[in-house]
């Protein structure tokens, strides 16, 4: 820098000069427009995939309902689902997925955002460090094993409390419970973000107003907090929607419509992989029926899923 | 985190009550107020403390339940158990050696052979030994030669309990019976002495005489008069015992009983025979060891319940003839060579002659064989058996249909057949339905092994106790499952063993492992991630670094991708059963390159299932690498730039190395993920029963969660208990691999960076 005087300022560059140096910059580089088009082909991918999910979907579900024995109609209305009697009425199998998604809500909201509440307002770091990880390894069991703790181990506990007549093998309850013990880390960790966003001035202000910090966590930062909170509630009923191993292993085999949760009722996805898992042709009306459900549950889960991203964009507090 | 929180208000009066009450008066109200809100404060603190250390809770209670599962007591029950198996074939094989100069059920018949042969040796009761002392010689086993002290202290290895079986029917009918067995019980200490046996210690002698007790229904041992019974009585079985019983007999005879005694000896093994068929005729067993599982559940197939009263206790002694001069000790392992496979005498010890070694050995029924072989093979399994002999073992217990049908199934050799025939086969491969023993290479050792098992010792779990209920209530157990399943076997069983870990898929659960399902996890996991990683860190790179995001194509393709992370997976399932393995068949089958699996001929393969995961785990390696391109400072780029560098080479040299740390902790997750999928690959055709390891991308696979839930839905209970263990194995797989890949993270991303 101190030599900046001593430095002959460059001259005053010719047309003659700036010619070939143009011809550099526009010279096209082969090598790194074959690496742009393969990496925008890999982006591309994903688009691909959705519109392959969606034009598969449709097109298979059209055939299911192209066929005579099926109509839209009675397939949103009707409340029997018996494909060998010709009977494809959704409701039996989407009351099923519902009452496990409301069931799972009942335990993972109360424990998810009680978590949330703890690890972001009251522990220390220390019983963060172990509560969180814990947390976290709860969202990583894969959910075949939670199946399989649903039917041996909550199915056990359901029985032996209310007795064996009232609660059978495979029920609506366990797949539930288990389920809400599946999105409970979901609701903690993305509410805990939300929470923990909530600038400390709130907090400051609260506490010099004399509140205790139990006040301040759910009258001051959970209402800050609440779009945040909200959009992970949206996401995690789109998680419980689309559950599928818990379902299938603990919630039985069966469409049936009822709303005892300690009786078997098979939900959407239940459904789809006991008929995928079996080896029925790939032409039969039962194959074709798990592309109509499979779209039933795509578009139901894209839609809360969008109603999650739009509920953080749009409600999104901006502080300072 | 905020500073100091006050867990009470703030508003807190440190005054004392009293000046507090006078001056202000409405004081009162406000303290119990904000004791009252203090209090709330509190009692929630611990409320949201309990519900995150729920899923501690949780999370310990889930793998404690899958512990208890894996683990526990059962009542197995074996067509033939593998002991028994083993023990029936050495003890063929002891039989058919070429060099048995005799096989008699006659002890003095042996004796008096050896005696006349320096090149003899045999087994025998320690009465005959000790009889003949001036022609024969006992060897010492190990360094201990068969007295009496090392009898009775369990020293010598070859000593065994002499007894007499019968039943509380019998001796409930036969009151003569119950007499002979008790004055056996006076007079067997002398006799036993006398003949050349040992007696029994105190201790035992005790507790026989309170079985006896139990068995006469009596408080106190009467004095047996034997004038006053009559009516026969049969006896049958061991040559060993068989001198001794005869002695008692004359005894008893001789004390005045009118009745007639018979005794046969014909070896143990056929006097269980004649006593546990109906009207057989035995009254009492003489048995040299005691009765096996086999002979129990015959028994009591008749309504018959054997009851053991020990007599006495006999030494089995390896004799010699008293010229041979060079053969003192033996270990229990040459005690097995000297009678089964070695030919001459060098072969067992070098230092020994090479001279040809003559047997004298009991019959096949005999007690003392089947105890020799027992005691000898003791630690052999299946496993140790050479290949041939388990052939012969098959081949032996199975009918020839069904062995044949196993040899068409996999061939037991490449070069000739053991129950099919040369042109049966070709005519068989040859026409239209080709059996898969036409293209399968032979067996080896661990599938015949797994065939022998499942075909010949049948294992069957009957019924199966938790952990828990196995450590806190065994003895109820144990008493109730004997009184359940009489002919089974109840012992303490782990599921999860290094067996079942390297073990094919088998349709008995008993006999089942994960191999299958471990190797294909593991290849569809690296086809998933080898097609996963490159795209999605592409697709990053691209919307990070290229993406104009102004642009609104660009900005769907976000969204897109946000929203693609949250499609539940069994739709993923749907589009790679579509795509994959219906619409791109020939390239999935490998029909396409010729190298297709002749078993699958379809798209149902690792290949697809792969790339069906790759698509699954695209948003989660594209949103995290994103993050870690993000977090790359501008001014690297700039800087780059600046230099000249072109957009790619920045990438390459700057972007990539400063954010691979992060790239690669999305992937690691990715493929966690994706470990334990397994809606997506049930939907795409997952094969529900391989037992062969998968060759390559085309093979038909299954995975480890896939195995797990196939396993789940049985309604059998042995299928739940090892699908727990199958989900330990799964979750240890889920921990190496990604111990494994956060190792190679931060040693990749440490020599970059």
């Amino acid at each position: 820098m101190e030599n900046m005087e001593e430095v002959t300022p460059l001259p005053k560059s010719t047309s003659v000069e700036r010619a070939p140096l143009n011809q550099l910059a526009k010279r096209p580089r082969v090598g790194e427009i074959i690496i742009e088009a393969a990496l925008f082909i890999a982006a591309g991918i994903s688009i691909i995939t959705t519109i392959a999910i969606v034009i598969i979907l449709m097109e298979e579900a059209l055939r299911f309902f192209a066929d005579d024995r099926v109509s839209l109609v009675s397939f949103l209305t009707e409340t029997i689902w018996q494909p060998e009697a010709n009977h494809f009425g959704i409701l039996p199998l989407l009351n099923a997925t519902l009452m496990i998604t409301a069931i799972s809500l009942l335990v993972a909201v109360p424990l998810g955002l009680a978590s949330a509440i703890y690890l972001s307002e009251y522990a220390s770091p220390r019983v963060r460090g172990i509560l969180k990880p814990a947390l976290e390894m709860l969202a990583g069991v894969p959910t075949v094993v939670y199946g399989y703790f649903a039917l041996t181990f909550v199915t056990a506990i359901l029985r032996a409390v209310l007795g064996k007549d009232l609660v059978q093998i495979y029920n609506i309850a366990s797949a539930g419970l288990v389920v809400g013990v599946l999105i409970t880390p979901l609701i903690a960790s993305l509410s805990e973000d939300a929470l923990h966003a909530v600038p400390n001035s709130l907090r400051e202000a609260s506490y010099g107003v004399g509140a205790t910090k139990f006040e301040t966590a759910t009258k001051v930062i959970l209402p800050a907090a609440l779009s945040g909170v909200a959009a992970a509630m949206v996401l995690a009923v789109s998680r419980a929607f689309g559950e599928t191993m818990i379902v299938a292993i603990a919630a039985g085999a069966g469409p049936k419509l009822t709303w005892n949760p300690f009786v078997s009722a098979e939900p959407m996805t239940g459904y789809m992989v006991r008929i995928s898992g079996g080896d029925l042709s790939y032409q039969s009306l039962d194959y074709k029926s798990i592309y109509a459900i499979g779209l039933v549950v795509f578009v139901v889960t894209l839609i809360l899923n969008i109603i999650s991203q739009r509920v953080v964009a749009r409600f999104r507090e901006v502080y300072e | 985190m905020s500073q100091p929180p006050p867990d009470q208000p703030s508003a807190a009066p440190a005054a004392p009550a009293t000046d507090l009450t006078t001056l202000f008066p409405q004081g009162e109200g406000i303290q119990a107020q904000i004791a009252r809100r203090q209090r709330n404060a509190t009692i929630w603190r611990f409320v949201f403390l309990g519900a995150t250390s729920l899923a501690v809770i949780i999370l310990t209670t889930l793998l404690l339940s899958i512990i208890n599962q894996s683990f526990g007591l059962v009542a197995e029950q074996t067509n033939i158990p593998e002991t028994q198996l083993i023990v029936n074939y050495q003890k063929s094989l002891m039989l058919e050696a070429s060099n048995v100069a005799l096989s008699s059920e006659d002890d003095a018949a042996l004796a008096e052979g050896i005696a006349a042969d320096a090149a003899g040796v045999g087994l025998l009761g320690n009465a005959y030994t000790t009889q003949n002392q001036d022609t024969l010689r006992a060897l010492s086993i190990g360094g201990v030669a068969p007295t009496a002290e090392t009898v009775q202290s369990g020293a010598y290895p070859l000593a065994r309990p002499l007894l007499l079986y019968t039943t509380a029917t019998t001796v409930a009918d036969k009151p003569q019976i119950g007499a002979f067995l008790a004055y056996y019980l006076q007079v067997a200490d002398e006799v036993m002495a006398e003949i050349g046996y040992f007696p029994l210690d105190e201790a035992t002698l005790a507790q026989q005489e309170t079985t006896l007790l139990a068995l006469l229904g009596a408080t106190e041992l009467p004095t047996i008069v034997p004038a006053e019974y009559e009516g026969d009585i049969v006896i049958a079985g061991s040559s060993t015992l068989n001198q001794v019983t005869r002695e008692v007999a004359k005894r008893f005879r001789a004390e005045g009983f009118q009745g007639a005694i018979k005794i046969t000896s014909v070896g143990t093994g056929a006097g269980f025979a004649g006593f546990c068929a109906v009207d057989g005729g035995v009254d009492i067993v003489n048995a040299s060891r005691t009765i096996t599982q086999l002979e129990l559940e015959s028994c009591r197939a008749n309504a018959l319940n054997p009851v053991a009263t020990v007599v006495g206790a006999d030494a089995l002694a390896v004799v010699v003839n008293a010229q041979n001069d060079f053969a003192t000790d033996i270990t229990l392992e040459q005690a097995g060579l000297l009678f089964s496979s070695a030919v001459n005498w060098a072969e067992v010890d070098a230092g020994w002659p090479a001279e040809a070694i003559n047997r004298y050995i009991p019959t096949t029924d005999s007690g003392t064989m089947d105890f020799f072989v027992a005691t000898v093979f003791a630690a052999q399994t299946l496993a140790d058996l050479p290949y041939d002999s388990l052939v012969t073992v098959f081949q032996a217990n199975v009918s020839a249909g069904r062995c044949r049908a196993a040899e068409a199934e996999q061939r037991f050799y490449a070069d000739r057949f053991v129950c099919d025939t040369e042109e049966a086969f070709t005519a068989r491969c040859e026409g239209e339905n080709p059996t898969t023993g036409c293209t399968l290479a032979p067996r080896d050792h661990a599938s015949l092994e797994a065939l022998v098992q499942a075909e010949v010792i049948q294992p069957e779990v009957l019924q199966a106790w938790f952990l828990a209920e196995s450590i806190f209530r065994r003895d109820e157990i144990v008493a109730t499952a004997l009184e359940e399943y009489p002919s089974a076997d109840v012992h303490f069983r782990r599921w999860l063993t290094w067996d079942f870990i390297t073990r094919p898929q088998s349709a008995t659960p008993e006999l089942a492992g994960v191999r299958t399902a471990i190797l294909g996890s593991l290849w569809v996991v690296g086809i998933g991630l080898l097609a996963g990683f490159p795209v999605g860190v592409g697709a990053a790179i691209y919307l990070e670094e290229y993406a104009n995001k102004r642009k609104r194509f660009n900005s769907i393709i976000q969204t897109n991708i946000n929203n693609l992370a949250g499609v539940p997976s069994i739709i993923y399932g749907l589009l790679g059963l579509t795509v994959f393995v219906r619409v791109l068949e020939p390239i999935t089958s490998g029909a396409i390159f010729g190298v297709g699996d002749p078993t699958t001929a379809n798209g149902r393969t690792i290949l697809s299932a792969g790339l069906t995961l790759a698509l699954l785990i695209l948003p989660v390696i594209i949103i995290s690498s994103q993050e870690a391109i993000k977090a790359v400072p501008s001014s690297l780029r700039e800087a780059s730039f600046g230099l000249g560098a072109t957009r790619w080479q920045t990438i390459w040299n700057h972007v990539i190395p400063n954010a691979i740390g992060g790239i690669l902790t999305g992937v690691i997750l990715a493929m966690s993920r994706i470990i334990g999928e397994t809606a997506p690959l049930v939907v795409v055709g997952a094969a529900t029963l391989i037992t062969s390891d998968p060759s390559g991308p085309f093979s038909k696979f299954t995975t480890l969660p896939i195995q797990i839930y196939q396993w789940t839905a049985r309604p059998q209970q042995t299928f739940l208990l090892i699908a727990g263990a199958a989900i330990i194995v799964l979750i240890i797989l889920l921990f190496i691999l990604n111990i494994f890949a956060i190792y190679l993270r931060n040693r990749y991303a440490r020599r970059i960076g």
